[in-house]
């Protein structure tokens, strides 16, 4: 028992060491930023230009949804720079996490579209500096789906038997409710018990009689090969398969609306290299970095020249590239805590049946 | 000789830290409720009683363990004739069997899986079966090592000591080399039959998503829904069906050694 008890003193005096160690190193120098970004997110050496600029070194990483990067961050990891969506930029708001951002620092903020600014979860982008944005729409192949089914249906032509075993789900409990409690006709930030089981049981059926694959990045190399012919789609992704794949259109159903999203550059507040996070945030702006960004993931720059520019060249004709202005009936998704863990059970059970 | 028992300390320090202080945490999230906050916390089954209540999560369990289950006895059927066979050959082809099989565990077991996606989408199976290919695909080596090494542990003069009292070939094989062989299999079990239970990544990248086990309710239960108590409670259902299984397993074990 001694023994035991000496090595647990021994484990507590190394692990204690160690992380006063860490704070050390890091307090007195700023040669480290770490970024952290949606995989596929960014121009190819626009880091590698960071990096040379300022002689600096980036350590970027990868998430995959708001909610992998939210636990990453809660649980202790330290970056400088985040990039999510509007309703986890909300979220990090609520909860503090964030630090005031000092526009004095980020020149290239005049370059912004003014359609990106002042949206409500950062009313003042106080906190926030716009990145990409866009819409959710249908992507489908006009050679196999008719484009009148698609534009008299809207969202419901996912549900059409005719094409049965021929569509991607996007998996995730946020977009496919997105899209059932629109098809129905209801607001996406509902809490109403029963619009969302309305909107299971339209999920529900749609499992039973379509028979999707559920999928997440898969779909854009899927859509673009011809595996499946229809699916509902970020417009940025739509770009990219819109270009690749002549037959592939993009339709957004307006009557019904969609999701109006918008993902923020932020800086956490207990960022250790405040100043040079504004630096990297007022480098991504700038024209040019700007449009290598958008060029290469094929989502609508906040930067409103390079939209302008890209709109005109490289994706001329594209509708995805290019959102129409916010309609009526569109939404931005607000966090919800209760509403969060509802969908995600019923989620498991759409899948399950 | 007990001047080396200290080597031993670094092992426990290892095992503390990696095993023993992940499970209590799992343990302390699943029984209590309320966020992430330590100090905040208020003791609850319901958790647990929440998973039993709905049949839904049984079933993902019970998927889970027939997925094992039947991969389990794949690996054993096709691992066992494959093992022996192999244990038959001369020492070089031996080596090179052995050396062929072991050879794929070198690329990630993620690559490799990746791989099988792009070779399973031209096929028409269903999602059930493709699972089941990669997972046999990706255990089915564990079974063989396991099963080829108690073969050729055997001491071969039993085998014809068999012969010269009068069995035939049949005979000896299954009066001798097959109970001895069965430690093999048994460990094989193991090695098999745990990690296939807990695989969430086989299951999805080759079941289309719409194919849930234990392990995929676990992560979207920490990652999505952010409910770590709710995953945690699943993971401690697993592991305590794990031990379980773990124990009946090493009960035929022991019963086949003393007999």
């Amino acid at each position: 028992m001694k023994k035991l008890l000496s090595i647990l003193v021994i484990l507590l005096v190394v692990v204690g060491c160690g992380s006063k160690e860490n704070i050390s190193t890091t307090e007195n120098s700023c040669q480290i930023l770490n970024v952290y970004n949606w995989g596929e997110y960014i121009g190819e050496d626009v880091i590698a230009k960071f990096e040379d600029e300022y002689k600096v070194k980036v350590n970027y990483s990868l998430f995959d949804s708001n909610e992998a990067m939210y636990t990453k961050i809660m649980s202790g990891s330290l970056y400088d720079i985040i990039i999510p969506s509007d309703y986890t930029v909300e979220r990090l708001i609520n909860e503090k996490y964030l630090l005031k951002l000092n526009k004095d620092l980020i020149p290239s903020y005049s370059l912004l579209d003014k359609q990106t600014l002042n949206r409500d979860f950062d009313p003042n982008n106080d906190y926030s500096i716009p990145y990409f944005w866009g819409n959710i729409g249908i992507v489908y192949n006009s050679a196999v789906i008719d484009q009148k089914d698609v534009e008299s249906q809207g969202w419901e032509v996912l549900r059409n038997p005719k094409y049965s075993g021929k569509i991607y789900m996007y998996d995730s409990e946020r977009d496919s409710f997105m899209v059932a409690f629109k098809a129905l006709g209801y607001s996406m930030n509902t809490e109403d018990e029963n619009q969302i089981n309305e909107a299971y049981n339209w999920l529900q059926e749609l499992h039973n009689t379509m028979k999707p694959a559920y999928v997440t990045d898969e779909a854009i190399d899927g859509l673009i090969n011809n595996e499946k012919e229809m699916g509902f789609m970020y417009s940025g992704d739509a770009a990219t398969i819109t270009a690749a794949n002549p037959n592939m259109k993009f339709f957004v159903p307006a009557n019904q609306g969609t999701n109006y999203w918008l993902d923020a550059m932020v800086i956490p507040a207990n960022s250790k290299c405040p100043e040079l996070a504004h630096k990297f945030i007022d480098f991504m702006l700038r024209n040019e970095n700007a449009y290598d960004n958008s060029l290469t993931v094929g989502y609508t720059s906040s930067n409103a020249e390079v939209v302008k520019e890209l709109s005109e060249t490289e994706f001329k004709g594209n509708d995805a590239y290019l959102p129409k202005p916010m309609g009526d009936k569109d939404e931005v998704f607000k966090f919800n805590e209760v509403l969060k863990e509802k969908l995600s059970e019923l989620w498991i059970k759409v899948k399950n049946q | 000789m007990k001047s080396f028992s200290r080597l031993v300390y670094p092992y426990i320090i290892w095992s503390f830290l990696l095993v023993l202080l992940p499970l209590i945490l799992i343990a302390l999230y699943a029984i209590v409720e309320g966020g992430s906050g330590i100090i905040t916390f208020k003791f609850t089954l319901n958790n647990f009683i929440r998973f039993f209540k709905d049949p839904i999560f049984i079933e993902v369990l019970l998927r889970s363990l027939n997925i094992a289950f039947i991969t389990t006895i794949i690996c054993i059927l096709i691992g066992y004739p494959a093992a022996y066979i192999i244990a038959g050959f001369n020492d070089r082809s031996q080596k090179i069997s052995i050396l062929l099989i072991t050879l794929p565990m070198l690329i990630n077991m993620l690559v490799r899986t990746y791989a099988w996606r792009g070779i399973l989408l031209i096929s028409d199976f269903n999602p059930e079966i493709k699972v089941f290919i990669g997972m046999v695909y990706n255990f089915l080596p564990f079974m063989i090592l396991q099963i080829y090494t108690s073969l050729t542990k055997m001491d071969p003069k039993l085998v014809v000591a068999a012969q010269d009292l009068g069995c035939d070939k049949k005979e000896a094989f299954l009066r001798v080399t097959f109970p001895l062989s069965i430690p093999g299999i048994i460990s094989g079990i193991t090695l098999v039959f745990l990690p296939a239970v807990s695989s969430f990544f086989i299951p999805k990248l080759l079941g289309g998503g719409s194919f849930v086990v234990i392990g995929n309710l676990i992560e979207s239960y920490f990652v999505t829904a952010g409910n770590w108590n709710f995953g945690s409670a699943i993971s401690i259902i697993m592991t305590i069906v794990i031990l379980i299984s773990m124990y009946f397993t090493r009960r035929f074990d022991y019963n086949k050694e003393v007999r």
